[in-house]
């Protein structure tokens, strides 16, 4: 366990260097980015210009700027280019809304997904199975942002049954804050409620006919024993890592779409922002952070998966 | 100006009793209540609510009623919202013959909203101030004032041009050589003076006392921040500017213009920010339910096409004056949902020179003459030439360059769009590397003078980055009429208002640029505010100070 | 097997179609394609992309012959006569007009006046073209990145594994905005070929890129295991090069998990380019394609919803079709493979 850690700690300070080299060059290798003509305003000077790239570092070479950066980065000192706002506050601000979504998201996916995977194996064949079926393949083919527009139009514009898009913090109105995150979840979970139903499904199909299920039967216990207490328990494992890895993708980067249709003024939303306005810092400190959620939920993943089957051993 | 409010509203009384049952009636001529809160959506966040930092409209919304300057505007719409008046000053500065020294003297008995008291020298404090942080305009300190160049490059550790003697409140400010529209310069919300010891670093978040009607208060980066009236401002008792009715006004960034439009037609909001584009899905609603609190406001803008006349096709006047004739300005309306009104000259509606004669490249309200836009393109042997558009992601100005890289393609030009972010458009169009073609540009006054337009046109303001006469003119004829018209005095704009408009339809018919339009912004509000004493400003927009709730 | 109580969880039903008919010759692929032959569901949602795709690459012949216009032509200011009306395209408020259902304008008209029907043909092709293009990038250089890794292990595989976490750790979808926005404005040169910003090419190859460990590691972890197997041992002591090995012994048995994830890939390219499409990182103007025509639509969504519709219809039953599609052939393929669509 020990060698685990070690190793994969290792690993994610490589990971999270490499990133951070990869983010920096993918926005200075484009020509006409040049942030100081930017900062400088419309109707500044070549001289304004000059200082501004001076004060900020802009003229100096490129691994200088990366390491000056970094050392930002760490000290929370990052200041982003459109506005001159602490990124690391702006982070704090949106952290909330992307929270809120994706653990949200991630719980109803988790049990949606579970439940509609059993009923379907349950009813395998039948007219259920298959509508099931169909309405996860839609799920999976329909892009977030069109499902939530369309949303937003019918359900909130057309009917008024929900507000149109925002967020209102947890911390301030309860009430308001779950009114207004039911749509962006539903959105959100569609994708992964068809995709988890269906590998819970032949999972499940899978499950009875090992031969474990088989001795159960032989011993008398009841099928739907069987289900939940032998099958289940089996079947999930897989959606267990799953889960994992998608929560970690939708944390980290992956509820953009959600939250710019829903306008939830997020992380994703943030980063979506800063990407269009070739805004380096905020982009380098959310990818930065991204991935090491990522990398960091799929190490506790495979400690998780190693607990729940022994057969898994910890690499 | 509460008085030229209670005017208003008393005329409106006036002509609602004459001619009853006029929809309009309902709201003016009703009683308004002092105090109240009333909350506006913006859907762009001020670039800076820093007042020596901010250049945008909506920043300005917040800054000029807090941070009042020397010199600042009458709170009036349309025209005469573009009278200067004396603000911090007594009076309007005194100008020697050689128009390069401007002297005023500061009222007696200001202090800012914190209680202290304003000094002299907090003027140039201020200048430099504005210069150290980089703020858009400040070309106009450093251009003119004497000793702020010297200042910026850090040369010196003030500005020599600017001398000041705190016990009578003198201001004496040295030209480096005459400026008319130096006035307009020191009115502008950047000049608004803040205490000499206020620090050089951008305060947006917490922003520095100011003398206004109201101050900024609770400041939430992207989301938001609060106007609150200002406990001194009312007992110093400088005229003809409002000491504002409302007692708070919440501002919202939401960044979801449809929301937006639709919570102030719900009555939701109070007031949708003017700076922001109004759904075009939503006009057909507005239109019939709130017929009484929308109206279309026209700001001296020009939109244009600039053609840069350095490189390929433009540099052949046959191509410039095909896109001229080329260009259905009908289309640029619809595009604009309504909001813009066709123009061809470059000096808007608005602003002294704008001449009013016949376009001359065919009706600016009429179908366009492809034809003769077509053979003009066959005579310079210039088809097939081919033309990167640029234009921004923003709407509608993307289906602007759209609509016109089709027009490009049907004359016989091979034109392909390139959309690139708001953020990084101008400073790429504007680097001389990049060797623009042609594409969308526009310019808002800075203020109401001529010559800030014809910045766009002169030779001495190009540069190799942040360029911003993307056509680079460089023509001796407009050279030699700017060096005359630029030195006259602003109080003096009428006299030269024929020569002016001389000038622009000189350069109508050189064809430097293709204009096609002044915006027009969306006046729309509650039913909770009057709309009929409510200010929109030509230059500020919604003068907040002037709202006040319908009792 | 004992089924008594629930017969409907048993794996699979006893049916004699699934004994494999004792037919000379019959290798694993006829049998794969006599299975896929009878899954009518699935041969139907092919048949749909295959439709749809027909439509679309017939795009210039419905633009010249029917719609008498082409994507990017402006009619802001242009009016149209139906059934004796003569209509605006796009009224004085900024209105376009919706679905005519005559040859002009059939599907409506957008803010610019250009023929929805005819764009949403040509963004079709764009947004397949793209989607083919993507796969085939990613299954090229997956299978060279997992098998070259998988096989030679050691050194080659600790870095290209690495390589592979790497791509993997960054956000899919922000790797893919920030280097469709960067590329978009500069477009791509390495030297020896260039892409303008413009180009159809450059979504393809991000989405491409952004996939490769997706199909990488899987491919991976499976020539891991097959180069233990005695065949690949028999190959190599009967003094056969590595090149030929992988060619003739690894590759076969790659071939049918490499099959199943073909389609998986084009849905998912299909999905990721219109959520890039949608930021403003995918296709660029004046360029068609379905997720511009959506992201468009959706800015005009309360009175144009035809705007939205169509491009939105369309892209979710291309996906569909070909994701059903794909399940039958996974199901074809590998008769133990888990995931169904149910008989």
């Amino acid at each position: 366990m020990a060698r685990f850690i070690v190793r994969r700690s290792i690993s994610t300070v490589v990971v999270l260097i490499a990133i951070s080299i990869v983010t920096f060059l993918i926005f200075e290798a484009i020509p006409n980015g040049d942030p100081a003509a930017r900062l400088a305003g419309r109707t500044s000077t070549p001289e304004t210009v000059a200082a501004i790239r001076h004060t900020w570092g802009f003229d100096k070479p490129i691994y200088d700027q990366y390491l000056l950066t970094m050392k930002n980065v760490f000290t929370g000192k990052v200041i982003s280019y459109t506005q001159q706002v602490n990124v690391l506050d702006q982070i704090k601000e949106g952290l909330p809304a992307t929270l809120s979504l994706a653990i949200g998201a991630g719980i109803i996916w988790l049990f949606a997904g579970i439940l509609l995977g059993v009923v379907a194996a349950a009813r395998a064949g039948g007219f259920t199975d298959r509508a099931l079926t169909a309405v996860a393949m839609i799920g999976v083919s329909t892009p977030v942002f069109l499902l939530g527009a369309l949303m937003l139009y019918f359900l909130a514009y057309k009917l008024s049954w929900f507000p149109n898009g925002g967020y209102v913090p947890l911390t301030s109105n309860p009430g308001e804050w779950l009114y207004h995150m039911i749509l962006p979840w539903l959105a959100l979970s569609a994708l992964f409620i068809g995709i988890y139903s269906r590998v819970l499904r032949s999972n499940v199909l899978d499950t009875m006919s090992e031969d474990f299920v088989r001795t159960a039967r032989a011993k008398g216990l009841t099928e739907r024993r069987i289900l939940f207490r032998h099958v289940l328990r089996n079947s999930v494992i897989p959606i267990a890592a799953l889960w994992g890895l998608d929560f970690a993708a939708v944390v980290g980067g992956g509820a953009i779409l959600t939250e710019s249709v829903f306008n939830l003024h997020g992380v994703g939303q943030y980063a979506a922002q800063s990407i269009g306005a070739l805004d380096v810092p905020p982009v380098l400190v959310i990818v930065m952070f991204g991935s090491f959620f990522v990398v960091l939920l799929s190490a506790v993943t495979d400690v998780v998966m190693a607990f729940l089957d022994p057969r898994i051993k910890l690499l | 100006m509460r008085r030229k409010a209670t005017t208003t509203t008393g005329v409106a009384a006036i002509a609602c009793l004459a001619a009853v049952g006029i929809a309009a009636c309902g709201s003016s001529a009703a009683s308004t209540k002092e105090g109240g809160t009333a909350t506006v959506l913006m859907g762009t966040a001020p670039d800076f609510l820093d007042p020596q930092e901010g250049y945008t409209t909506q920043a300005a919304e917040a800054d000029w009623i807090s941070y009042t300057p020397l010199l600042t505007y009458a709170h009036a719409s349309g025209q005469g919202g573009t009278k200067l008046i004396p603000g911090l000053a007594q009076d309007l500065p005194q100008v020697s013959k050689d128009g390069k020294t401007y002297t005023v003297t500061l009222r007696k008995g200001l202090v800012y909203s914190d209680g202290k008291a304003v000094k002299a020298s907090d003027f140039p404090a201020t200048i430099e101030r504005a210069i150290k942080l980089n703020w858009g305009g400040k070309s106009f300190f450093t251009n003119y004032i004497v000793g702020a160049s010297a200042y910026d490059t850090g040369k010196s550790s003030s500005i020599s041009g600017i001398t000041t003697d705190d016990t009578t409140g003198q201001i004496t400010i040295h030209l480096t050589q005459p400026y008319g529209a130096f006035d307009n310069v020191i009115a502008f919300p950047a000049a608004g003076l803040v205490p000499a010891s206020t620090p050089k670093t951008n305060l947006s978040n917490n922003p520095p006392p100011g003398v206004g009607p109201y101050m900024i208060t609770n400041v939430s980066p992207n989301r938001g921040w609060t106007m609150v009236k200002n406990p001194h401002f009312a007992s110093l008792g400088i005229p003809n500017i409002p000491n504002g009715h409302l007692d708070t006004i919440k501002v919202n960034i939401t960044s979801n213009t449809q929301s937006e439009a639709q919570q102030v037609l719900e009555d939701q909001a109070d007031a949708f920010d003017p700076g922001d584009t109004l759904p075009a899905s939503l006009l057909p609603q507005i239109q019939s339910k709130a017929s009484g609190r929308f109206s279309r406001e026209t700001i001296p803008s020009t939109f244009y096409f600039f053609l840069n006349t350095r490189t390929a096709p433009f540099n052949n006047p046959k191509a410039r004056q095909a896109v001229n004739y080329a260009l259905d300005r009908r289309a640029f309306v619809r595009l604009a949902s309504g909001f813009l009104k066709p123009e061809c000259y470059f000096l808007p509606d608005g602003i002294t020179g704008h001449p009013t004669g016949n376009c001359p490249y065919g009706s600016k309200d009429g179908a366009p003459d492809l034809a003769k836009a077509q053979q003009l393109v066959k005579q310079a042997g210039l088809e097939g030439t081919p033309v990167t558009v640029w234009g921004q992601t923003r709407a509608p100005r993307k289906q602007y360059v759209e609509y016109y890289t089709s027009v490009l393609n049907k004359i016989g030009f091979k034109a392909t769009p390139k959309i690139i972010s708001d953020s990084v458009y101008f400073p790429t169009i504007g680097n001389a590397k990049t060797g623009a073609q042609t594409g969308f540009a526009d310019w808002l006054q800075d203020f109401p003078n001529p010559s800030d337009f014809y910045l766009l046109m002169n030779a001495k303001s190009i540069q190799p980055v942040n360029n911003e006469n993307f056509s680079n003119v460089n023509d001796p004829h407009v050279q030699s009429e700017l060096a005359k018209l630029n030195a006259v005095p602003a109080t003096k704009l009428d006299s030269v208002k024929g020569e002016w408009q001389s000038l622009d339809q000189y350069t109508a018919k050189q064809a430097y640029q293709a204009v096609y339009g002044s915006e027009e912004l969306p006046k729309f509000l509650s039913t909770r505010i009057d709309f009929g004493s409510a200010v929109f400003h030509p230059l500020y927009l919604n003068d907040w100070s002037t709202w006040q709730l319908t009792g | 097997m004992s089924t008594e109580l629930l017969p409907q969880l048993a794996r699979r039903p006893a049916s004699p179609q699934d004994s494999p008919r004792p037919v000379a010759g019959a290798g694993p692929y006829t049998l794969a394609f006599r299975r896929l032959r009878r899954d009518r569901v699935s041969l139907a949602f092919g048949a749909v992309f295959l439709v749809i795709t027909a439509m679309c690459l017939a795009a210039p012949l419905y633009a010249h012959h029917i719609a008498h216009t082409g994507p990017a032509d402006n009619h802001v200011t242009d009016t149209v006569r139906i059934g004796g009306q003569t209509r605006d395209v796009v009224s004085p408020d900024g209105l376009p007009i919706g679905p005519t259902w005559h040859g002009r304008f059939f599907l409506g008209a957008d803010q610019n006046g250009r023929d929805i029907a005819v764009r949403l043909l040509y963004g079709g092709r764009n947004s397949l073209e793209i989607g083919f293009v993507a796969t085939a990038i990613t299954m090229i250089l997956a299978t060279l990145t997992g098998g070259v890794a998988g096989y030679f292990r050691g050194p080659v595989d600790s870095v290209l594994a690495r390589v592979l976490d790497l791509i993997w750790a960054f956000p899919v979808v922000l790797l893919g905005i920030a280097l469709g926005t960067s590329l978009a404005l500069g477009g791509i040169n390495l030297g020896l070929f260039t892409l303008s910003g413009n180009s159809l090419l450059v979504p393809a190859v991000i989405i491409g890129f952004v996939y490769i460990p997706y199909v990488a590691k899987p491919v991976r972890g499976q020539v891991l295991a097959l180069r233990e197997r005695e065949f690949v041992d028999a190959a190599r002591l009967q003094g056969l090069g590595t090149l030929r090995i992988l060619w003739s012994e690894v590759l076969p048995n790659l071939a049918s998990t490499l099959i199943v994830f073909v389609p998986l890939m084009i849905a998912n390219a299909i999905l990721l380019e219109a959520g890039l499409s949608y930021l403003g990182a995918g296709v660029q103007p004046p360029n068609p394609s379905w997720g511009t025509m959506i992201a468009d639509g959706i800015a005009l969504l309360p009175s144009a919803i035809h705007l939205t519709l169509v491009p939105g219809a369309m892209l979710v039953l291309a996906v569909l079709g070909i994701n059903v599609f794909g399940d039958g052939v996974r199901d074809a393929l590998d008769p133990h493979s888990p995931i169904r669509l149910g008989h």
